[in-house]
């Protein structure tokens, strides 16, 4: 049956199900290793353990209910401005401890400019070079963060 | 009474001092901005801030995010108004009859109206808190642990009343938030939990990175999946100032929206986006010619718009009586003063006067600014919507990875960014509100504290948390406005209100 409501299992309910279910497991692997205690003299893993098992509750009823019923359908993901902006920042992470301020913002600027259809690049590179020279001066020379500008 | 003033006088003093004056209007013109801008609310801007304001002082630093919240409500009119699209989700209504007034040739006297009533009001609920303020967190110094966690619970109940959609999955977001605040030390013992490994997570979750990513960037990019609008304004403006007649039209509007705003900001679960819905339906309510409404009513504009301020100051009143968030921009203010070795709650008005008073002080001044930057300098503001979203954008990435990185002059706290950024993604495509899990986020760790010290007094007796007359009180308020929010007929009405 074809609805616009999400079909049967591909539904928000079924997914966010499973997205809770997936990250009360995995908070539960590491809880083991925490000594729990009774509620008189609480451990370290009491409270988590409670959180993560009612987690996993209801994660389990959302992920059931998807299943059973139908539900709002998944909003469509848009892979391009996802991937090129999560992908700027990871960029910017791993240049600017060793490339310097200017040539992080530089890249991060130049990945960033793909996330959009609408971009041009004449701007995307005007933008970037006056986002570099303004951070200088802003966050270096007047805020002072310890970070080297160039490599 | 003599005292309030006494202390008021005290915070003017704060407040006016020039670096303070000068994050006032600094908060003030952000707020503006992102409110006049689509697409940019306060809750991402005051988390791209927040780590900007690491190098000033916490007086400095909560004055001007408060400028940054309130201030928003008077920018986020001037978009509803001149192009019929609302800047922020609490002047979604002033759209209806604001916009007609402007096809009318009415539009200065709309954004005037907006502007002075949100000043009254601003400035009346300013008055509310100076006078609750004392004597509420008198009454929570009363509380102990059990009464706490039950406030908290309280606190976490109204993040569900705030969220559009499921109640079940609002309350799953939660204690998702709740679990993310219990990364890092444990309290009691210093042991390392849920940090797998990982030597930068001993010290919890970075708050910064995980607004960041999950309000901030998940915005910017979805944001980015359609074609950009381009907004052309053919609106001339004329005089500022409206006519006396109409000022006699919508006085009483402006009173009624502030008495609601000033009410719905103070209780859980009310807010600035809900008190001006209630507010447009009440003018709707009392009007004696329904038919005005939708066709250029200058009390649809007056109401809402003196609601929304009314409330966004009056918010703080839990915040800095009780330490209890009410919204998601009260949760960051928490982590704000968190972040500035502040503790939020009862302590923060004897502890820490010049910070309550200074920012009472300071609203007062911010919405008199607020007044003049918004009235005379609009064309400048409706200008700016000129400036297109591909520039905009890559703008707000850099500061934002900057913002991250100097928080703790860590790549790791860029790459925690990312993953929450995806999160906050997924979790958009879900229909799942991030703002209740971060307020899970927030209480995360005084939850646990105070549940683990009530079940230590009480000898492990659970029962604790219903004897005490506070601790009961709270908590039958909690499960009635759970049990509201579950009945269909309230549902419904909910689900309405959030599509009108």
């Amino acid at each position: 049956m074809r609805s616009p409501a999400g079909r049967r299992g591909h539904n928000t309910d079924f997914y966010s199900g499973l997205l809770l279910v997936a990250v009360a497991t995995v908070a539960l692997l590491y809880i083991r290793t925490l000594s729990v205690g009774t509620v008189l003299e609480m451990g370290p893993g009491y409270f988590p353990l409670g959180l993560a098992l009612v987690l996993l509750g209801m994660g389990l009823c959302l992920a059931v209910k998807g299943l059973l019923a139908e539900g709002n359908p998944i909003g469509s993901f848009h892979l391009r401005p996802l991937i090129c902006v999560l992908l700027s920042f990871t960029a910017f992470g791993v240049l600017v401890e060793r490339a310097g301020l200017i040539i992080a913002i530089l890249a991060q600027v130049a990945i960033a400019h793909f996330a959009s259809v609408e971009t041009r690049w004449q701007q995307s590179l005007v933008s970037g070079v006056l986002l570099a020279a303004a951070s200088a001066v802003i966050f270096v020379w007047l805020l002072k963060i310890p970070v080297d500008l160039l490599p | 009474m003599t005292d309030v003033f006494a202390q008021l006088g005290h915070g003017f003093a704060v407040a006016a001092t020039p670096i303070n004056l000068f994050f006032c209007l600094v908060g003030a013109i952000f707020g503006t901005l992102i409110g006049v801008l689509p697409g940019l609310g306060p809750v991402a801007t005051i988390s791209l801030l927040l780590p900007a304001t690491y190098a000033l002082s916490p007086v400095s630093a909560i004055i001007m995010l408060a400028g940054i919240y309130y201030g928003a409500q008077y920018g986020g009119s001037t978009t509803a108004i001149l192009v019929n699209i609302p800047g922020e989700s609490t002047s979604v209504v002033t759209a209806i009859d604001g916009y007609k007034m402007a096809q009318q040739g009415r539009a200065s006297e709309a954004l005037a109206i907006a502007a002075i009533g949100s000043f009254i009001a601003g400035c009346i609920g300013t008055v509310v808190i100076a006078l609750l303020g004392p004597p509420l967190a008198l009454m929570t110094q009363q509380f102990a642990s059990p009464d706490y966690f039950s406030l908290m619970v309280l606190g976490l109940v109204s993040a569900v009343v705030l969220a559009n959609g499921s109640a079940f999955r609002a309350i799953a977001m939660i204690f998702l938030g709740l679990l993310l605040g219990m990364v890092g030390m444990d309290l009691n013992t210093g042991e390392a939990r849920m940090t797998f490994g990982l030597v930068e997570l001993s010290d919890g979750i970075n708050f910064v990175a995980l607004v960041m990513g999950l309000f901030g960037v998940a915005e910017v990019i979805s944001n980015l999946e359609g074609a950009s609008v381009r907004i052309v304004n053919q609106m001339r403006i004329g005089t500022i100032w409206p006519s006396f007649s109409a000022l006699r039209g919508a006085w009483g509007a402006v009173l009624r929206g502030t008495a609601l705003g000033t009410l719905f900001g103070i209780l859980p679960g009310g807010g600035a986006t809900i008190a001006s819905f209630s507010a447009y339906a009440l003018e709707k309510r009392v009007a004696k010619d329904r038919s005005r409404f939708g066709n250029g009513a200058i009390e649809g504009v007056a109401g809402p718009e003196s609601a929304n301020n009314a409330a966004a100051q009056t918010s703080f009143v839990p915040l800095l009586t009780m330490g209890i968030p009410t919204s998601a921009t009260m949760a960051l203010m928490v982590g704000a003063l968190t972040l500035h070795g502040i503790a939020p709650g009862p302590m923060i008005i004897s502890r820490q006067p010049d910070l309550f008073w200074g920012l009472i002080a300071s609203m007062f001044l911010g919405n008199a600014m607020l007044v003049i930057i918004n009235l005379p300098m609009i064309g400048i503001w409706v200008r700016l919507l000129a400036v297109p979203y591909r520039l905009l954008y890559l703008v707000i990435v850099v500061i934002c990875a900057i913002g991250v990185y100097s928080v703790n002059n860590s790549s790791f706290d860029v790459y925690m960014t990312v993953g929450f950024s995806l999160l906050g993604y997924v979790l958009r495509k879900l229909d799942a509100e991030p703002a209740p899990l971060l307020m899970g986020f927030v209480l995360g760790p005084m939850v646990e504290e105070n549940f683990r010290r009530s079940l230590i007094t009480s000898h492990g007796d659970p029962m604790v948390f219903l004897q005490r007359p506070i601790s009961l009180a709270l908590l039958l308020i909690s499960a009635a406005l759970l049990i509201s929010i579950m009945m269909p007929a309230i549902r419904q009405r909910r689900v309405e209100v959030f599509q009108e």
